[in-house]
């Protein structure tokens, strides 16, 4: 950062174990979540969902049901054809730059759970018992509910005018690598499948509605990531001035990418507000959640790597297809497993295709990594095999094609520019945790005895927030790369701290009180964050991508910088002192030329706001709005060390131990860092080890879409982990901080894998799939003992 | 449509009664209608967790009974912990660990702990997280959770030991 104003304040709160400002509320179950927006006024809504994979809609009666006691209103797909629009695309896919749909099916329904018809009732109960009478006639299309399958020739055909399920097809090279990978000494080649998982926040979804007649204003309280990006939509959708629509996200009960963007219920619900005048509540319920929020991940890979005989990595050639569900969701599929595909190595050759198909499942969106760990469960676990195939140390094989500190910044084969780090040393930190050296000799030990011993390790690079520079115009994505906010003082001298980027658990209330605080030159507790309300924010893009506190960090040093240095300025004045003597430290104003001088801000803010006796030139009040736009993208990097015991009766695994060495740049506050690593973990060891959305391709049925049937880490499967950090300030962000919120779920599964498939050596079983099932080991060592045989 | 019924059911020590329908459920009663918004309701299933409270000193999940089941019974919810504003030990315990990031599952680890508090057990490792596999968390990762009750029950039952 070269902005001056980023280093006026102390910087003293950056790097301090602060605890959290959020937690006293949140502990006494006062977090104020949408769910805990009450009126007795309201009414309530149930959605109806297709329960087909794939369906026309040919009549729906909803005369009963009107009729019943108890209900408001019922709109129905013909509702929302004449009233809105399709959802406004955010990020276009590439040659299908306005392909969307409707909050409700039109004619056809396109996945089980797509809405269909809504009622709003007394209660949910009564609701739901109106849904129940509601009577639609359904005649069920056929269905696909495999990517691969659903490229095929004779598959059903989701959306007959684009005339294919292959919706995109686009290459990333650094021209054919395919002469290189024939040169080669080695090539190791695999298909590798990615589960579809979700992110599962245990708050659902929800929205609350009112609507001011008079005013014309329509106010949105929703579990939302991105407040002023979704308004933008809802304006579109309802063909409402922006201006009259507020929209505030309340405190969000996780999110994890899946609450990015406009879904339908904030359309339906506003509608019902409208057309009710009530105030309109709409929560998900958790069988809903399954069905009607994104999923993540599940791709496809056939990937080659190429390699000299010293271990030299040469060339990396992937073919991949995402499983893009019914429609472009908010957020659609990822784009980064393409861009971070060859990770922190030099290749000589890449090229990565990506088919994005469509299905008859829940659309698919931000997930957590989003990108980056499908890339490096497939890289890294290839990687290992060439180690194998050249009888090398996986470890000694990563270091020697690393891209070395001395080379940053360095541009990777797919464009992607690493702006600092230290690779090797990071991995170095996770080996030496580990003990590489003894575990190794442990294991050969534990081998002569028959036991399945395997150490398995993978290295990632965390693509941290957007540059201009990777959200080009010509893509048409509809948001900047900006961060802002409004730092306003009051005459007690307390700083309100205004932004978009609401909270979901990512500590952002503490974040940016320590850098409002540092910058401003007050204690923390003078400050304070009013988070993710469209009322009274400067234009905010949200919180995605590991983005939000290094893109406010550069906002709240730019506004916090204007504000101190007019503190002083008017200090000076006041105090008839020169204004480099002064200084400010937790809210008081002091001067080394005079030591007497110990003026709260409290008084200089009385004095601006009055606007009395203002040095000339200066206009009265302490407040000032920044915009901040990162001008280039930042990486943190990671390397995950695995050790795992198979038991070859059974093919459960132990997680004996698993090591994360992470670089995120500066740390603002490690507790919180830690804690974002420690989540990402527990999220990529789920993917790795249990989570798994399955559909049935015969019913195109989604059969395990509750929480009682999908399994997550609980405290009991949750192995022990262990952290070290290595700091790499980042050159182009404030404080050279880099993002952490993706950090710890990147690396586990490939990590995890080469750990397996390590223990599995003898039997010459490799991973190429998560989740990593007993049952899959089970039998490949049934089939390898029968083969043997 | 069902019938309804008049409960009395005590609740962070006050005395409620109310005229419930038959088939609502507890953690919608005690949301809704009493007004205490820190039991959260994640699945409606009894697998996350997040609306547990202590029913009789026990922890439950009130999302799998119904009000009337509380009548005659004396439940505490996350709102009965802190007592004139000073926070109990085990929420002392959790921030200080940073047992929390979105909070929405905290209630419900805060009771199942606060329960095995008052039964003065001091579990460890193992032993704890199993207790604890009822209640489901997707930001934290369980550790700083567990380091949390681990320190809140040595605090309180190392005594007893």
């Amino acid at each position: 950062m070269n902005d001056k104003t980023m280093k006026t304040g102390k910087d003293k709160l950056i790097g301090v174990n602060m605890l959290r400002k959020e937690d006293e509320r949140l502990l006494q179950g006062a977090g104020r979540f949408v769910d805990d927006c009450d009126d007795p006024r309201m009414v309530h809504l149930a959605i109806g969902r297709c329960p087909y994979p794939h369906a026309r809609i040919k009549s729906i009666d909803v005369e009963a049901a009107r009729a019943m006691p108890g209900v408001f209103a019922i709109l129905t797909g013909a509702d929302i054809r004449a009233r809105t629009e399709p959802i406004s695309v955010l990020r276009p896919l590439p040659g299908l730059l306005r392909h969307s749909y409707y909050a409700m099916a039109q004619d056809v329904a396109r996945f089980e759970g797509e809405p269909v018809v809504a009622v709003a009732a007394r209660d949910r109960y009564v609701a739901e018992d109106a849904l129940e009478q509601i009577i639609i006639d359904y005649e069920p299309l056929p269905h696909v509910v495999d990517a691969e399958r659903a490229a095929a020739a004779d598959a059903p055909i989701l959306h007959p005018e684009l005339g294919t399920n292959v919706v995109v097809d686009n290459t990333l090279d650094a021209g054919d690598p395919t002469p290189l990978l024939e040169a080669a000494d080695v090539v190791v080649e695999d298909r590798f499948q990615l589960g579809r998982v979700l992110g599962l926040p245990i708050e659902t979804r929800g929205v609350v509605a009112r609507y001011d007649r008079a005013a014309g204003m329509l106010d949105v309280v929703t579990s939302n990531q991105s407040p002023h990006l979704t308004r933008s939509q809802l304006a579109q959708s309802l063909r409402m001035p922006e201006s009259q629509i507020r929209l505030s996200a309340g405190t969000i009960g996780g999110s994890f990418g899946n609450k990015l963007g406009l879904y339908p219920e904030e359309i339906i619900a506003s509608l019902f507000a409208i057309d009710t005048g009530r105030p309109v509540k709409w929560i998900e319920d958790r069988m809903e959640h399954f069905r009607a929020t994104v999923h993540g991940r599940e791709s496809t890979h056939r990937i080659k790597i190429g390699a000299s005989k010293d271990g030299t990595l040469i060339a990396l050639d992937d073919d991949y297809f995402i499983d893009i569900g019914a429609y472009n969701g908010p957020w659609g599929p990822s784009v980064l497993a393409s861009v971070t595909m060859p990770g922190p190595y030099n290749f000589s050759g890449f090229r990565a295709r990506r088919r994005v198909v469509v299905t008859n499942k829940v659309p698919m969106g931000a997930y957590r990594g989003y990108g980056p760990p499908e890339s490096n469960f497939v890289r890294e676990v290839l990687i290992d095999r060439i180690a194998r195939k050249l009888g090398m140390d996986p470890a000694e094989l990563r270091k020697k094609n690393m891209v070395r500190k001395e080379q940053m910044p360095f541009t990777s084969k797919s464009g992607a520019i690493y702006d600092s780090g230290d690779y090797s040393r990071c991995l170095d930190l996770a080996l030496d945790k580990l003990g590489y050296k003894e575990q190794r000799q442990r294991q050969a030990e534990a081998r002569k005895q028959g036991r399945l011993v395997g150490i398995g390790m993978s290295c990632y690079v965390e693509h941290a927030g957007y540059s201009a520079a990777s959200i080009s115009r010509h893509t048409g994505r509809r948001f900047g790369t900006f961060e802002s906010v409004t730092i306003r003082l009051d005459m007690s001298g307390q700083a309100t701290v205004f932004t978009g980027i609401p909270n979901f658990g990512q500590s952002l209330e503490t974040a940016f009180t320590q850098l409002a605080a540092s910058g401003l030159g007050l204690s923390p507790s003078q400050v304070v964050v009013k988070p993710g309300d469209t009322l009274g924010t400067p234009q905010s893009v949200g919180a995605f991508g590991s983005r939000g506190t290094l893109a406010g960090a550069g906002a709240i040093s730019k506004a916090a910088g204007e504000i101190r240095a007019k503190i002083l300025r008017l200090a000076a004045h006041e105090l008839r002192v020169s204004l480099e003597s002064l200084d400010i430290n937790d809210g008081i104003i002091t001067s080394h030329e005079d030591k007497s001088i110990q003026l709260p801000v409290s008084e200089i803010a009385e004095m601006a706001i009055l606007g009395m006796d203002l040095p000339q030139g200066d206009e009265p009040g302490l407040e000032a709005t920044a915009y901040w736009t990162q001008p280039g993208p930042s990486f943190g990097f990671g390397a995950v060390v695995a050790m795992v015991e198979v038991d070859p009766k059974s093919g459960e695994f132990k997680l004996e131990r698993f090591i994360v060495a992470h670089d995120c740049g500066t740390m603002l506050n490690p507790m919180l860092v830690e804690g974002q690593v420690a989540g990402g973990i527990c999220q990529g060891l789920g993917a790795t080890l249990m989570e798994n959305i399955i559909y049935d391709p015969d019913s195109g049925q989604l059969v395990n879409g509750s929480m009682v049937d999908y399994m997550v880490m609980t405290a009991a499967d949750m192995p022990k982990f262990e952290l070290a950090h290595l700091e790499s300030p980042s050159p182009v962000t404030p404080f050279g901080i880099k993002g952490v919120g993706e950090s710890g779920v990147i690396g586990a599964a490939g990590a995890v894998a080469n750990a397996v498939s390590d223990a599995l050596s003898p039997y010459g079983i490799e991973i190429n799939r998560i989740p990593i099932l007993p049952e899959t080991i089970w039998r490949a060592l049934r089939a390898a003992e029968k083969k043997a045989a | 449509m069902s019938g309804t019924h008049r409960i009395k059911v005590t609740v962070n020590g006050k005395l409620y009664e109310a005229e419930v329908e038959s088939r609502r459920l507890l953690v919608d009663f005690l949301r809704h209608e009493l007004m205490l918004y820190g039991t959260h309701a994640g699945c409606e299933q009894g697998a996350c967790g997040a609306c547990t409270v202590q029913f009789d000193g026990r922890a439950i999940k009130s999302c799998l009974m119904l009000a009337i089941q509380a009548d005659g019974h004396e439940i505490t919810t996350v709102e009965g912990l802190a007592k004139d504003g000073v926070l109990h030990d085990v929420q002392e315990a959790f921030r200080n660990a940073h047992g929390l990031q979105c909070g929405f599952c905290t209630p419900g680890f805060l009771m199942v702990a606060a329960a095995l508090g008052e039964e003065k057990k001091v579990l460890k490792g193992d032993a704890l997280r199993k207790e604890l596999a009822g209640n489901l968390c997707r930001c934290t990762g369980y550790a700083n959770i567990v380091t949390a009750v681990e320190t809140y029950l040595e605090k309180v039952g190392g005594a007893a030991q």
